[in-house]
């Protein structure tokens, strides 16, 4: 299946892109999606702890089962105010 | 409970804003708080703050913030938030928020909570742009 990666704040920096395709195995979970980026992207391992993640527009963790055409998106915490 | 959200890229007018307001004949407490942005990030001066706002994650987090401000707060009547997105200069507002209620004690209580809760799931982020004077 096929899921759409969104970056947001300084992860762009982290990515080298603000926006990615990603597939992945039939049945797979967010977690799996989040190892397959960290292998891309070296530099997530240094903010594992601290990575945000949601599906649409909602939190997620990493055993949330993903759908093909899922829009997911990570960031850094959230500093508004 | 009246609920109000606004992401806007242009300045807050504190006086259109505190024109809209609607109070009925039970309130005791209307609440105004406004962020404005710090000269300093750290140690070192900054000309403005750049924020950035995933909008339609921001404006549904808002709203079940909203859903549990009124669950955990039932008197307050009415919650109003103003979140300025872009460019910020220092000195100027990027939060506005009004509550309104019977009494005080709900009014501090629940403005408090929402911004402490702002900061933990609402996705926002800024950014210090160099530059000030101190």
């Amino acid at each position: 299946m096929t899921v759409s990666v969104r970056y947001w704040s300084w992860f762009k920096d982290l990515a080298g892109a603000d926006h990615e395709v990603h597939e992945l195995a039939p049945e797979a979970c967010l977690g799996d999606l989040l190892e397959q980026i960290r292998h891309q992207h070296p530099g997530f391992e240094q903010v594992r702890k601290s990575t945000l993640v949601a599906v649409g527009l909602e939190y997620q963790n990493a055993d949330h089962r993903l759908k093909n055409g899922d829009e997911v998106s990570l960031f850094p915490p959230v500093q508004g105010g | 409970m009246r609920r109000d959200l606004q992401v806007v890229r242009e300045p807050l007018d504190e006086d259109v804003l505190r024109r809209g307001r609607s109070a009925s004949a039970g309130a005791g407490a209307v609440l105004h708080f406004l962020g404005i942005v710090r000269g300093t990030e750290g140690s070192d001066a900054i000309r403005a703050l750049d924020y950035e706002a995933f909008e339609p994650m921001a404006v549904h987090q808002f709203g079940k913030l909203f859903d549990a401000l009124e669950q955990r707060w039932p008197r307050v009547e009415s919650v109003r938030l103003v979140h300025r997105v872009g460019i910020v200069p220092v000195g100027e507002a990027s939060l506005w928020v009004e509550i309104v209620s019977p009494h005080r004690g709900e009014a501090f209580e629940s403005c408090q909570w929402l911004i402490d809760e702002m900061k933990r799931v609402v996705p926002i982020w800024k950014k210090a742009v160099p530059g000030g004077s101190g």
